[in-house]
């Protein structure tokens, strides 16, 4: 299955999220498959409350039963995780990122 | 228990949605009379209620909790909150949570939904609601008047960091595969998730390893029973999520068709007794607020070693089987005899049978029976004394 790139001829409906794909947008489409937007088709990493790097989704033990979509936007990557007190370092990465929480 | 025992004791202490929480705190930070209140949405078991408690208790309010089946009617709605909103000196400082908002709803708003709009629109004192979701019509008006922050369910990994957490507090072992089927298997709900791992850890693990939710009811009567400690047992009982009714009529005919003791069968029958007066309570009155007091009286149901299973049926089997067949055959020969008695089937089953039988067995007379009655017949006349 290969995507490609193309300027939209006709109006399309994002495979992704559903919206409607103008005339002259970019979008990207694959035979049998449809067309979704550019920005749809970039792959949805969570952000590590820890280090604030990438979560690392994609190699997570949770991955099938994860809705990156829906879920909070903050989780926890492997490394950070893997480390000791990772619990304790996770509670106090986001009181410095959430000031607020230490009212 | 562990979800009460490692419940977070400030909104720092929680895991996840973290924006949502640094935005309830900001909300009760600037708080002032006629604030918007706010609309917590999300999936049971995130932390909606825990964020309201917490916060209560960090800010200085006393909370009111309240839930759907409080704030149906107007006057309801009124009797509770028009002290608080009111005359607040006397009462402290007051917070009002009204949980599960989107339950008020059809039929069982009598005027609720309205007259709880017309006090968030000018809030005398922080006022917090909560729901499942806030798709349906009457959430639409409530979203209107108020701030919604929407909790999304916890990543599963970050679910993990929390439970591995607990568990170590705990000093228990746990396999990682275990872990991460409960985590998947809990679905976002955390409480449903530590009552999970507990009900592992202590001993009782079903050999599905699936939760209680999933069990269905024969297997959570079973546990119950077999349940090795009183924890246990109230574990196992308070994750069977099933209908209360059900609840009480399968606990009900569990117990009767058991071989115990009479007093054993005489103080069990006394709780669920009591169980179903409660049951009874609620329903009328729609006080489902009294529901969470079932569990409570339910537990004192529990003996250890006791040879208690689950039965469906509330009748013996060898009743059961006679009820089955003989009712069949009675039947069969009821429609007989009242055609020939122009009388109808159950005027000759209720009336004429028990006569015909007596009068068979003392032979007063010799009536024509056809011959596949005849051992049905036979079976009845020596049932009569």
């Amino acid at each position: 299955m290969s995507w490609r790139k193309i300027p939209m001829k006709f109006p399309g409906t994002c495979i992704v999220c559903n919206e409607k794909i103008q005339i002259n947008e970019i979008g990207l489409w694959a035979k049998g498959l449809g067309v979704k937007h550019e920005k749809c088709a970039e792959v949805k990493e969570l952000k590590c409350g820890v280090c604030g790097g990438p979560a690392g989704c994609q190699q997570c033990e949770f991955i099938e039963n994860c809705d990156l979509e829906k879920v909070s936007q903050i989780c926890i990557c492997k490394k950070c995780f893997d480390q000791k007190n990772s619990f304790d370092n996770y509670q106090e990465s986001i009181k410095k990122q959430f000031h607020i929480l230490n009212h | 228990m562990w979800s009460e025992k490692h419940r977070p004791q400030s909104i720092s202490e929680m895991v996840g949605n973290e924006e949502a929480r640094a935005a309830i705190v900001e909300w009760f930070a600037k708080w002032k009379k006629g604030t918007k209140p706010l609309l917590l949405v999300g999936p049971p078991g995130i932390g909606k209620t825990t964020i309201a408690n917490l916060s209560a208790k960090q800010f200085g309010y006393d909370m009111i909790g309240l839930n759907a089946s409080d704030v149906r009617s107007k006057a309801q709605i009124n009797d509770i909150l028009s002290p608080v909103l009111g005359n607040v000196s006397v009462l402290g400082t007051p917070m009002i949570f009204v949980d599960e908002v989107d339950g008020i709803h059809g039929r069982s708003d009598y005027g609720g939904t309205e007259a709880l709009i017309n006090i968030l629109k000018e809030p005398t004192v922080p006022m917090i609601l909560a729901a499942n979701s806030d798709s349906s019509d009457k959430m639409k008006s409530i979203k209107k008047v108020t701030k919604s922050i929407v909790f999304r369910p916890i990543p599963p990994r970050l679910l993990r960091l929390y439970l591995e957490n607990i568990i170590k507090k705990e000093g228990a072992k746990i396999s990682p595969g275990s872990v991460i089927k409960v985590i998947d298997e809990s679905r976002g709900d955390i409480r449903s998730m530590i009552n999970m791992t507990q009900s592992m850890v202590t001993g009782f693990n079903p050999s599905t390893e699936k939760s209680f939710e999933t069990l269905n009811i024969e297997d959570g009567i079973n546990a119950f029973f077999k349940s090795n400690t009183l924890d246990e047992a109230r574990i196992v009982l308070y994750s069977m999520q099933i209908d209360p009714r059900e609840k009480i009529i399968a606990f009900y005919s569990s117990i009767v068709t058991s071989r115990i003791s009479n007093d054993d069968m005489q103080n069990m029958l006394q709780v669920v007794s009591e169980a179903d007066i409660l049951y009874g309570k609620i329903m009328k009155n729609q006080e489902w607020r009294l529901l969470r007091y079932l569990d409570a009286i339910l537990i004192k149901l529990y003996k250890k070693d006791t040879s208690i299973r689950y039965n469906k049926f509330n009748l013996s089997w060898p009743l059961l089987n006679r009820l089955r067949w003989d009712g069949k055959n009675i039947k069969a020969f009821a429609t007989v005899m009242a055609k020939q008695m122009h009388i109808s089937r159950s005027t000759f089953g209720t009336f004429y049978l028990p006569y015909l039988l007596f009068c068979l067995k003392n032979k007063q007379f010799n009536f024509p029976l056809e011959e596949s009655f005849g051992e049905l017949v036979e079976k009845e006349m020596e049932l009569i004394k």
